[in-house]
């Protein structure tokens, strides 16, 4: 599952540098050292690639079972053996948040790219053909922004029971209209191009025009977008999880890892530092990559 | 103004329509029997066709969804299955209690936010920037619910100066209220301030580069007669919108903080009506929120255009 989750994140990668390398090579060196010149936003790269590294290569790097009660070690401090200690069930911490990484990239990076399967289409439909059809999903949209993203999941988690795959959905769905929005924005103005428009003079039509002519140009600002998005996505995640929405124990989630913390809080406290670290980590490293991305990938200055 | 403020309300109406769609949908989503979901577990047939009678449910269902919106237009939301109380007066008793969490928490955000937003636009690129800019990203990275477990850690546990979690009712105790509403609400606050902050800086960058600023300044007003007078009045005003915006985040964050501080408000009532599956009572918290949030941002948006005529110009020559 996690491998396919750092695949589809690849790809992904690999898409707009290949449209920015079509573009002119000045504008990618140009962007690469605006990009080099905030060394923070290169670190938040490097974070994510150790989290990513670390959700794929979690049964090589974690080798205690992190399911692996043990009744003689029940909340122990760190120790060599256990170097972020063990839990109200003698399971070793490390091990857990090392597994752990693994269902928080999942949600985060499905959700989004639910979000983006169903809201970029409609945005594209919207913002392309306008008139009564964007007049309807624009109020839609603003029916579904009503819900609070947290309500809307708890209501969805109510109907269909709590789990991973839920959560997930829940996240996405909660994700979607963002993303209707922005497509739709952008759509809005790429249309009138003077490329679109030639091309649709050469009897191109609609659907071509979309795929090939506006939706490439529009990538660039929806990764950006994804990027932001990802860290909310986790920690709605760890959220829903701390909440029992979520995740089901024993399962390794970072949000019922503190679930369980907050109850030892005095005699274990080193069980709430990681998992609660982890999340923060990986949040503010995709928020910083995504600083430098828009950057990167964008020729206005911020 | 007056065709921007009918237009404004139109599709605020429409939109509460939809959600009140969705949300009578959705409870019907719910797999099984919906008398036995309202009867509980231990109920006979006949309880159950009782049931049926009582609720209309034999109805057809456009029939039982006029019925429904007609009841939750005139307050009636049905009642809690657990405790058989009507959901109008539990959600009221609990709600209070979120709206002073809420304040609080959007007293601190604007009070961090605001001078830190100006300040970091003012002075931009100085170090009071970057350090705004750092906080704010971390603000926005931060889970809330782990900054509350580790502020309850530092200081109720280790320090001992606040009490970690609890709640007494302000007209009984305001000092007892008052210690044990600062962290929750300024958990709660963090996301807010981090939000808001940014948007300060940014809007702040633009005004202080527009004309009339340059005018102000070209007549020989003090620089800081400028930023007062002239920059933050204009400078504000997409902040509100975002604080309007923000409203559905809060509500959200206000569940999980009042989970961490077992705070009895609002957020502890929908995350029990959930795992007793008390379904009226999590569809009434549901349509409640969202209609919350259509109307307050409906109030954000005509109350700035009362404020600002370019707004309720540009507002009104179409845009979404």
């Amino acid at each position: 599952m996690s491998l396919d989750a750092s695949r589809g994140t690849a790809t992904a990668e690999a898409l707009p540098l290949a449209t920015a390398a079509a573009a002119p090579t000045g504008r990618l060196r140009r962007g690469w050292r605006r990009m080099v010149r905030r060394p923070a936003s290169v670190a938040g790269c490097i974070v994510v690639l150790i989290f990513v590294t670390m959700a794929i290569g979690a049964p090589w790097i974690a080798t205690t079972d992190p399911l692996r009660t043990d009744w003689g070690k029940i909340r122990k401090a760190p120790t060599w053996a256990n170097p972020f200690g063990t839990d109200d069930l003698g399971r070793d911490t490390l091990s857990r948040v090392v597994w752990g990484s693994r269902i928080s990239m999942q949600a985060g990076v499905f959700s989004i790219l639910l979000a983006m399967v169903m809201g970029v289409p409609i945005g594209l439909v919207a913002g392309y053909y306008r008139g009564a059809l964007d007049q309807l999903i624009m109020r839609l949209t603003d029916a579904w922004l009503a819900f609070p993203f947290l309500i809307l999941a708890i209501g969805l988690v109510t109907i269909m029971g709590p789990s991973l795959t839920n959560a997930t959905l829940a996240i996405g769905l909660g994700a979607t209209p963002t993303y209707i929005r922005l497509t739709r924005g952008l759509a809005l103005s790429t249309k009138e191009e003077d490329y679109v428009l030639a091309a649709r003079a050469l009897g191109a039509g609609d659907v071509r025009l979309m795929r090939r002519h506006v939706f490439p140009n529009i990538f660039s600002a929806l990764l950006v977008q994804a990027t932001v998005s990802i860290p909310t996505a986790v920690i709605a995640e760890a959220i829903l999880s701390f909440l029992g929405l979520g995740v089901q124990p024993p399962a390794p989630s970072w949000g019922t890892m503190l679930n369980a913390a907050q109850q030892f809080l005095e005699s274990a406290p080193w069980m709430a530092y990681w998992p609660g670290l982890a999340i923060f980590s990986l949040a503010l490293s995709f928020n910083l990559a995504g600083d430098g991305l828009r950057d990167l990938l964008d020729p206005k200055d911020y | 103004m007056f065709e921007f403020l009918v237009r404004r309300v139109v599709i605020s109406i429409v939109t509460l329509f939809v959600i009140s769609l969705v949300v009578f949908t959705g409870v019907r989503m719910i797999p099984g029997d919906p008398a036995r979901v309202m009867a509980g577990t231990d109920a006979d047939e006949a309880g159950l066709e009782e049931i049926r009678e009582k609720y209309g449910l034999k109805d057809p269902v456009p029939v039982q969804y006029l019925r429904w919106v007609g009841l939750a237009l005139g307050g009636d939301l049905g009642e809690s299955i657990r405790t058989r109380q009507s959901v109008a007066w539990t959600v009221a008793q609990k709600l209070p209690i979120t709206i002073q969490l809420a304040g609080f928490a959007v007293l601190i955000a604007v009070a961090i936010a605001i001078p830190a937003g100006v300040l970091a636009a003012v002075r931009r690129n100085s170090i009071w920037d970057l350090l705004a800019s750092g906080l704010s990203l971390c603000g926005v990275s931060v889970p809330n619910f782990w900054l509350g477990i580790m502020l309850i850690l530092l200081v109720s546990v280790r320090l001992g100066w606040l009490p970690a979690s609890g709640f007494v009712p302000f007209w009984e105790d305001p000092l007892g209220n008052l210690q044990r509403m600062i962290m929750p609400a300024f958990v709660l606050g963090t996301a807010l301030a981090a939000v808001l902050m940014r948007q300060t800086r940014n809007s702040m960058i633009e005004v202080l580069s527009a004309d009339y600023i340059r005018t102000a300044r070209a007549k020989g007003l003090a620089g800081r007669a400028v930023i007062f007078r002239h920059a933050i009045r204009n400078g504000l005003i997409p902040v509100v919108t975002i604080l309007g915006l923000q409203m559905g985040a809060l509500m959200g964050g206000a569940v999980v903080t009042e989970q961490i501080f077992v705070v009895p408000g609002f957020g502890r009532l929908i995350v029990e009506a959930v795992f007793t599956r008390d379904y009226p009572l999590v569809q009434g918290v549901v349509l409640i929120t969202a209609s919350a949030y259509v109307l307050i941002n409906l109030l954000v948006d005509v109350s700035y255009s009362l404020l600002n005529p370019r707004i309720r110009i540009r507002g009104a020559a179409g845009e979404s």
